[in-house]
């Protein structure tokens, strides 16, 4: 960072002390990117779009934001990217539970606290989706055709992953979890047929479950949610697994703190927004409980833990 | 009739001068874009989406489809003149197109090109107008195991591309394949070969074309001081629009690429890149000449320009009537669907009918401007290469660069583009095949991942690939092409021998 620049960030937050607006003028100077480790269509890309579309009509930031799919790896060429991006501001990457649980089950050599813990957005279940023409009502029914199962998910040692092992291990089901690269992948595999169930959030599969074309047989929450009222939760069904998915956001390695300091304060204020509700939170049934920069991370640090614990059950720990 | 009425209500919509000029200045755009080399589609729709904040849906939509059609016309300019693809799907036009430069034959080239690729583009169209819930609902039934068959076949191109040389294509065919083994690998998460943490994302392919022909091209020709025989100054239109002899020539290609390439463009996953080099494997199968290709073949360089363009169209009906993205600029649009609140999806038709009517309203206007810019602005771009021939090697370097840094904003691709212009260099002083060794950096890792997923669904069992119909009648012509070639080839030999016997 030149000199110049280095002044000008340092008034900036002292004019944002002194009050006037809640963001620091000035920042972003830059076109913000947004990093989407999954491909098009899915949960990381979504949000990242949703959220640049908000952040604009909401004034927000004056910058165009462009965001960038870095699929692949289980969210490791994400990482990879934004790790080579050391020191710049202008980079939020959208991470969920596999930011955690690639580190742990890869040799990448980076880890969350090698990066800048932003905000956690919220808390998203995962559901069980089957195809409505296969006629299966409930976990009992799959559980009764006493085959090996195959199951779709975004990749090897994510949510959806670990999800489907805990099923097996806890009704005695045999299922074969494949990794698909991206939500659109794992739609088109159940579609057609290719899988007979998949694990995935809410938000890819809302279309088909309102048109009647998928069913959800299960939901991963403790209590079944207001926007899925008849999806009974896996609880309820004697399969104690209430697992969800984390969404969050973190910078490259190396800001300061001024400059995380203006980042949280720019997401913060979108969240507030009626619109993000509106646009975000509810269509995709997503539990809002924000916490921002050291608590964010210290919760990262929490959540690391219970993977360690859960994936070395499950044999998957690599490093 | 449905679909009649739909597109002129469509039209309604787009008729206005706005929107014309959107759709006139998109197409432009595009053409530039997709003629700068690194610069792709995907690059190119992902440049203008924040112009599109702010306007309606239908004229952003349609601004990001011309570009997305105009990127197909570019694409091929950089091709024929400079011998550095603008983009993937454009690799296979340099194959021909630039022979033809060389012989000063550029301009009917560029000509050609513009004529097959309206052509492909319009076919795609009517496609996507008549056919497209009907073809997409079945498109979804090719799973892992076809995907794995087409790209197995693709693969096979090699010794299509090999020529004479097959040892030499074999070799860098492994090279090909090594090189696209870096970086991670999404099936397990592991990691390949990441010396530096940027090779994490594996390598960058498009860096790898632009150093393999562009800089390699250059190294080449500082050697030979070739000088292109860009013929005398002129405007003629015979120089460039193709005349009774070109068009007969060029006719049956084109359809056979247009044809081609929406069939592939509709399968999600396999797109342009792959469709064209099929498409030229076909092309050199079916043609009496096969000894031509490489050195200014008409159909060689027609056939894969429709099927470029009729990609795009074929693309767009996955996209559209399910929401599953087949291609790196569709992705994208799916992203500006959402950014416009459109729910991409089956229900994207009747929900948002009439901005999807308006949207393909507009690419069919689009690509009437596109062929008449393109054609047009031929003796232009002939006329600039011949300004700044003297300094060509600048330019080529320059745009080589400026296009490896533009792929991640990093300088790490232009080293990256500097190695593969020094083993591009080698190769074509050892007269080693670059096609074979793209062919394998695109293809393997594709066909590497699906082999994999086909044999996870297959629950361990290779078995899959015959329970599957689709995938078994894919086995079944394979087999067939197999077994015809050889016994083509012996009875071709026996052919010569008796000829030999009788001349005796």
């Amino acid at each position: 960072m030149t000199f110049l620049s280095k002044a000008a960030s340092i008034a900036a937050v002292g004019f944002s002390l002194i009050g006037a607006p809640v963001l620091a003028e000035g920042f972003p100077d830059r076109p913000l990117e947004f990093v989407a480790g999954y491909g098009p269509g899915g949960g990381h890309d979504t949000m990242l779009r949703t959220m640049a579309r908000l952040m604009e009509q909401e004034d927000i930031v004056d910058v165009p934001i462009n965001v960038v799919n870095k699929e692949g790896g289980s969210s490791a060429v994400a990482m990879g990217y934004l790790n080579a991006r050391k020191g710049s501001p202008y980079h939020l990457m959208s991470i969920t539970s596999s930011h955690i649980a690639t580190p742990l089950t890869s040799n990448i050599g980076l880890n969350y606290a090698d990066f800048t813990p932003i905000a956690r957005i919220g808390i998203d279940p995962e559901l069980l989706v089957v195809n409505a023409s296969k006629g299966f009502e409930s976990l009992e029914d799959l559980k009764a055709e006493g085959r090996m199962l195959n199951v779709g998910g975004t990749a090897t040692g994510s949510i959806e992953h670990i999800v489907t092992m805990q099923l097996a291990e806890k009704t005695g089901m045999e299922l074969n979890f494949i990794p698909f690269q991206g939500d659109g992948e794992v739609v088109t595999a159940l579609l057609s047929n290719q899988i007979d169930f998949a694990i995935t959030n809410p938000g890819p599969v809302s279309d088909y479950l309102s048109s009647d074309k998928f069913k959800a047989l299960a939901i991963s929450t403790e209590e079944r949610v207001d926007s899925l009222p008849d999806v009974p939760t896996f609880v309820e069904q004697g399969a104690d697994i209430k697992i969800s998915l984390f969404r969050g956001l973190t910078a490259a390695p190396g800001i300061s703190d001024e400059e995380r300091d203006e980042l949280i304060a720019m997401v913060t204020k979108l969240f507030e927004t009626e619109a993000w509700q509106k646009e975000y939170i509810e269509p995709n049934a997503v539990v809002p409980l924000v916490v921002t920069g050291q608590d964010f991370a210290d919760y990262l640090g929490e959540t690391e833990a219970v993977y360690r614990e859960t994936l070395g059950e499950l044999g998957m720990i690599n490093n | 009739m449905d679909a009649i009425n739909n597109l002129l209500m469509g039209f309604g919509e787009i008729l206005t001068p706005f929107n014309i000029a959107i759709i006139f200045a998109a197409g432009l755009i595009g053409t530039v874009v997709g003629a700068l080399p690194g610069l792709g589609p995907s690059a190119g729709i992902a440049l203008m989406l924040p112009l599109t904040f702010g306007m309606p849906e239908a004229s952003g939509l349609c601004l990001l489809t011309g570009v997305y059609m105009g990127t197909m016309y570019g694409g091929r300019i950089t091709s024929i003149l400079i011998n550095a693809p603008g983009d993937a799907p454009a690799i296979i036009t340099a194959l021909e197109g630039y022979p033809m430069m060389q012989q000063g034959r550029g301009a009917m080239a560029l000509g050609i090109s513009a004529f097959s690729s309206f052509i492909g583009g319009l076919f795609g169209l009517l496609v996507l107008i008549f056919l497209a819930p009907v073809i997409a609902s079945y498109a979804i039934y090719l799973g892992p195991p076809e995907y794995f068959l087409l790209m197995a076949t693709g693969l096979a191109t090699v010794m299509l591309l090999a020529g004479d040389q097959i040892a030499k294509a074999f070799l860098v065919t492994c090279l090909g394949v090594l090189v696209s083994t870096f970086g991670s690998d999404y099936v397990s998460g592991q990691i390949r070969f990441a010396f530096v943490p940027e090779l994490i994302e594996g390598i960058d392919f498009v860096a790898i074309i632009i150093g393999l022909y562009g800089l390699g091209e250059v190294f080449y020709n500082l050697e030979k001081r070739v000088k292109l025989n860009l013929g005398k100054p002129g405007f003629r239109m015979k120089e460039f629009i193709p005349g009774k002899e070109e068009l007969s020539e060029a006719a049956a290609p084109t359809l056979r690429g247009s044809i081609l390439g929406t069939l592939i463009g509709i399968v999600p996953g396999a797109g342009a890149t792959v469709a064209t080099f099929l498409d030229y494997a076909l092309e050199k199968r079916l043609s009496k000449k096969p000894e031509t290709f490489g050195t200014g073949n008409i159909a060689g360089l027609a056939g894969p320009e429709a099927t470029n363009n009729a990609a795009v169209p074929g693309s767009l009906i996955p996209l559209i009537t399910l929401g599953i993205p087949g291609s790196g600029g569709t992705a994208i649009m799916l992203g500006a669907l959402i950014m416009f609140g459109l729910r991409p999806g089956p229900l994207l038709m009747t929900t948002s009918g009439d901005i999807v009517w308006a949207m393909i309203a507009g690419l069919v206007l689009a690509n009437v401007f596109l062929l008449a810019s393109n054609v047009l602005l031929i003796p232009v771009f002939v006329n600039l290469l011949r300004a700044v021939q003297g300094n060509l090697a600048n330019v080529v370097i320059a745009l080589c660069v400026v296009g490896a840094f533009s792929l991640a904003y990093s300088p790490f691709n232009i080293w990256i583009m500097l190695i593969f212009g020094v083993l591009g260099y080698l190769m074509k002083k050892n007269d080693y095949p670059t096609g074979p060794f793209i062919l394998a950096v695109v293809l393997a890792p594709l066909a590497e991942n699906y082999f994999r997923q086909s044999v996870m669904l297959g629950q361990g069992s290779a078995r899959i690939f015959l329970d599957r119909p689709i995938s078994l009648t894919i086995l079944i012509v394979m087999a067939l092409i197999l077994a015809l070639s050889v016994f083509g080839q012996i009875r071709g030999k026996r052919r010569a021998r008796q000829a030999a016997q009788a001349g005796e």
